[in-house]
């Protein structure tokens, strides 16, 4: 629950950010508290609204809203009702998070500007809705705190007094931020964020974690919200609820480094007080002088470090800081791995089936009446000319696409057969599978990509590790674990599907042409780890184009065509058959072998 | 009866100005696949060029919207030259702040330049009150509604039927293929970015005559702008007018009966409901929002 203190990256930052504390103390002017109160304020909302923004990947324009509500609810408790924005700070959380799952869920499958433009738009309905209904929030004239000043009014005569609750709160929100980026839970935000589909391949629902994303960081921006109504004793429509908050705040994220736990942080102690101080001294030239200063270093950020000044300066910082001494007690991880793949106990009775599948895409009956048994401890391979329906078979034995007719069943650890019916759902029942085209999650290393595999049974980062480094042995990987995935070679990133695959323990592995495109070499180290598999009591499926591959490797071969089940057998029964001869070459080659 | 049907008609003048807008606006976005979020801006820049031209030269808005309309071009070809082009292949997200960085550069650098106050330039032709039987009407709301239609019709020819405009709608569709098909991808882009803010010059010119300008007014047009853009689907510009259109109903319709603070709401519902339940938008062009 708490990062090492003996680690030098923690104490370091932990002493940069008693800076922010100790420097206003020991100049005592007023306009450094205030500056330092908004800079807390700011970086604490900047890093709540990265749990989103950054880890998540969701570029949210309309952060201001819980902000607002947060100022709101505090604000309208105190003065309508006497209650302590301590308790009404709660209140407006709880209503954030509320509204936070009723913005997200509608809006969670947009991308990128879309998103972006639904979010302003949800900002732009609760500004006017709160001017709306002016009777009780004072209309667009805004809201005045009533002035009782004391601790239980969060509200006081001392500057300094401000400044230690505003200290409280970032550190608050950098806590929880860290605790999501080092959890299960900010590895699977990030997966979806790379690719949401792998994500879904290694049992993420990604849904969920998305909507827990947005209502974790709406609390905490609420809460900042809650506060700053106090500090500033006034709220109002037009800056509660304003689009150009809502920017700076991203903008501090960005300039700092998205998806960082200190980016928020370094971007707004860089930026706001440099922005206040051109707003001070360039005054002469009239307004907006640091909403121009804001404007062009966003400009100037994207062009020239878009990954922020963390991602560009973090790694010199941080083997810089890793020099300075440290007591790192290196914690033991005895991982009992009793749980991992049982050896085949059913030996030869079905595991996975599949019942009178069909699928119709407009005029194309890409499956038609497809049935599929697979044994306990074999290795099915299913082939078929180009465009004969196998990889939409395949997406149906993993979820991905829901066939029109028919089931598949799984037959579950305890012996129980189900039917589920997500590709999430098919990946906790015990099934694995990989893609044709590669989905590694790019820029984290081989042993992350893995241990997001091994997070579906465990959520303790020790033992997905011990889980990754296992998995890596049988699939080769053991030497490239600390690569990032996209310093792959093809061959690389196709063991390091079926690695991710694997490491989510599945009785069940579906392999979608992790043949194809390998040099020879490499075909070879893949049929060997295929083998390996399957001793380990895996039943593999597997989809392939090369067919000498698959007539080595294969217990069992079925034949699909135009989507259909052709032709079920073993290989070499198979492969002399004159219809599927037929369907592979064309009537005239089975002609000219008999002429 | 006689209320309803000047409600229409001023719903309908009202998106006349909006179309006017968007049209440019769904150029871009449609083609570029770049959410402009400084379009607003240039609108004001725009505006702000017209007024110091009728101020300075005395010239009236409707000459001058022709000469800001290439300043505009200009403009909108260097932003999409050296700060969106090198920006192409990276995430959409910083797309996103590029545009946005700019918006607020240009808004913040005319509050600095002219200060908040409210500027009108002061004419004549283009204001006078047109009586039709019992409706009223201002005569550049009737200009401003047929040039709007004027313009996205040739530029839905020039779409159609020149070879540039295919270029466009290919690059709408598909980057990749489209330069495999010998398009000059950034040059192409170039240009359309260049005439989509060119035409909100022409925007300016024609709204200047009705609306004052000051600093923020570029986000009073350019939300509605997005809010129609999506509706009619990213890059089709009969669907930027028939968008226009029905927003400008709306906001007369609803700013009557349901009551002048709730009519954005409207609006931005029925955008949120749009994005959510058909993102291409009704008349999409390419690719929706997944």
């Amino acid at each position: 629950m708490l990062p090492n203190f003996n680690n030098p990256r923690v104490y370091v930052s932990l002493l940069s950010l008693l800076i922010l504390l100790a420097l206003p103390l020991a100049v005592q002017s007023p306009f450094v508290y205030h500056l330092a109160i908004q800079v807390c304020v700011f970086a604490g909302l900047a890093a709540a609204w990265n749990i989103v923004g950054g880890f998540a990947g969701q570029l949210s324009l309309g952060h201001a809203v819980f902000y607002g509500i947060g100022s709101y609810t505090a604000g309208l408790l105190v003065a309508k009702f006497g209650i302590s924005p301590w308790i009404g700070m709660f209140v407006g959380a709880a209503l954030s998070m509320v509204a936070a799952t009723i913005i997200a869920y509608p809006t969670l499958r947009l991308r990128g500007p879309f998103f972006s433009l639904a979010t302003i738009a949800f900002l732009e309905v609760a500004r006017l809705l709160v001017i709306y209904m002016g009777s009780w929030t004072g209309g667009s004239a805004g809201l005045n705190v009533p002035l009782q000043i004391g601790l239980p009014w969060m509200i006081f005569r001392e500057k300094s007094a401000y400044l230690f609750v505003a200290f409280g709160f970032l550190v608050v929100t950098l806590w929880v931020s860290w605790l999501v980026r080092h959890s299960r839970f900010g590895f699977y935000l990030i997966a979806v964020r790379e690719r949401e589909d792998a994500a879904r391949a290694v049992g993420v629902n990604a849904v969920r974690v998305k909507i827990a994303a947005a209502v974790i960081s709406a609390a905490l921006t609420s809460f900042i919200g809650s506060f700053h109504a106090m500090y500033l004793t006034f709220v109002e429509p037009s800056a509660a609820f304003s689009l150009e908050m809502s920017i700076q705040i991203a903008m501090f994220a960005l300039i700092g480094g998205l998806g960082t736990v200190a980016g928020p942080v370094i971007g707004t102690v860089m930026v706001l007080p440099v922005a206040e101080l051109a707003r001070g001294w360039l005054s002469a030239f009239g307004n907006g002088t640091h909403g121009f200063v804001y404007g062009m270093l966003l400009v100037v950020t994207v062009l020239f470090i878009p990954r922020g000044l963390v991602g560009h300066l973090g790694k010199s910082a941080q083997r810089l800081i890793d020099r300075l001494p440290s007591r790192r007690t290196d914690v033991k991880t005895n991982t009992t791995l009793a749980q991992k793949t049982s050896p085949a106990r059913h030996q030869g009775k079905p595991v996975l089936k599949a019942e009178g599948l069909y699928k119709r895409f407009g005029g194309l009956q890409a499956t038609n009446d497809v049935s599929i048994t697979l044994h306990a401890g074999e290795i099915l391979g299913v082939i078929g000319p180009n465009g004969a329906g196998k990889t939409t078979v395949f997406n149906q034995l993993s979820g991905f696409i829901r066939p029109d007719q028919g089931t598949v069943s799984v037959l579950t650890e305890d012996g129980q057969w189900i039917t589920p019916t997500s590709p999430e759902t098919f990946a906790r029942a015990g099934v694995g599978r990989t893609f044709q085209v590669v989905q590694p999650f790019a820029g984290l290393s081989v042993m992350e990509n893995i241990m997001l595999g091994a997070f579906m049974h465990t959520s303790d980062k020790a033992q997905a590790k011990a889980i990754a480094i296992e998995v890596a042995e049988i699939t080769d990987l053991t030497t490239l674990l600390d690569t990032e995935a996209r310093g792959l070679t093809v061959g690389g990133m196709k063991r390091l599907e079926v690695a991710r695959a694997l490491a989510t323990r599945p009785r069940v592995l579906l392999l979608d042409e992790v043949l194809a495109g390998l040099n020879p070499s490499d075909v070879v180290r893949a049929i060997e780890m295929i083998r390996r598999i399957r001793d380990a009591g895996v039943s593999v499926l597997m989809i392939e184009h090369l067919m000498q591959a698959t007539m080595a490797l294969s217990d069992r071969i079925i034949v699909i065509h135009l989507g259909r089940v052709l032709k079920e057998g073993q290989p070499a029964d198979v492969v002399n058959d004159p219809e599927v001869i037929q369907a592979y070459l064309g009537k005239g080659y089975v002609h000219a072998q008999a002429a | 009866m006689s209320i309803f049907i000047q409600l229409l008609l001023n719903g309908l003048l009202l998106g006349g100005a909006y179309a006017i807008v968007s049209i440019g606006l769904t150029l871009i976005f449609g083609v570029v696949r770049v959410v402009n979020f400084a379009h607003g801006e240039f609108l004001m820049i725009g505006m702000y060029a017209v007024w110091l031209l009728a101020q300075h030269f005395g010239l009236h808005p409707y000459v001058s919207a022709l000469l800001v309309a290439l300043l505009l071009f200009v403009l909108g070809a260097s932003m999409q030259r050296f700060i969106i082009q090198p920006l192409l292949s990276a995430d959409p997200h910083i797309q996103v702040f590029a545009t946005i960085g700019v918006s607020t550069a240009l808004l913040n650098l005319a509050l600095m330049v002219f200060g908040a106050d409210v500027r009108k330039a002061d004419v004549v032709f283009g204001t006078e009150s047109l009586m039709v039987g019992p409706l009223t009407l201002v005569s550049g709301q009737l200009i401003t509604f047929v040039v709007a239609l004027v313009v996205a019709a040739g530029m839905h020819l020039f779409l159609q039927r020149t070879y540039t405009g295919r270029a466009f709608r290919a690059l709408a569709q598909n980057r990749m293929a489209a330069a495999l098909m010998g398009v000059n991808v950034n040059s192409t882009y170039v240009l359309a970015f260049g005439i989509g803010a060119g035409l909100v010059g022409l925007a300016s010119g024609l709204l200047a005559v009705q609306y004052p300008v000051f600093p923020t007014v570029g986000q009073y047009f350019v939300l509605t702008a997005f809010v129609i853009v999506v509706l009619g689907g990213m890059g089709s510009l009969p669907g930027a007018v028939i968008g226009s259109l029905f927003i400008g109903l709306i906001d007369s319709l609803a700013g009557f009966y349901i009551g002048p603070d709730l009519k954005e709401v409207v609006y931005f519902l029925i955008f949120l409901a749009i994005l959510i339940v058909r993102p291409t938008g009704l008349f999409g062009l390419g690719r929706g929002s997944e």
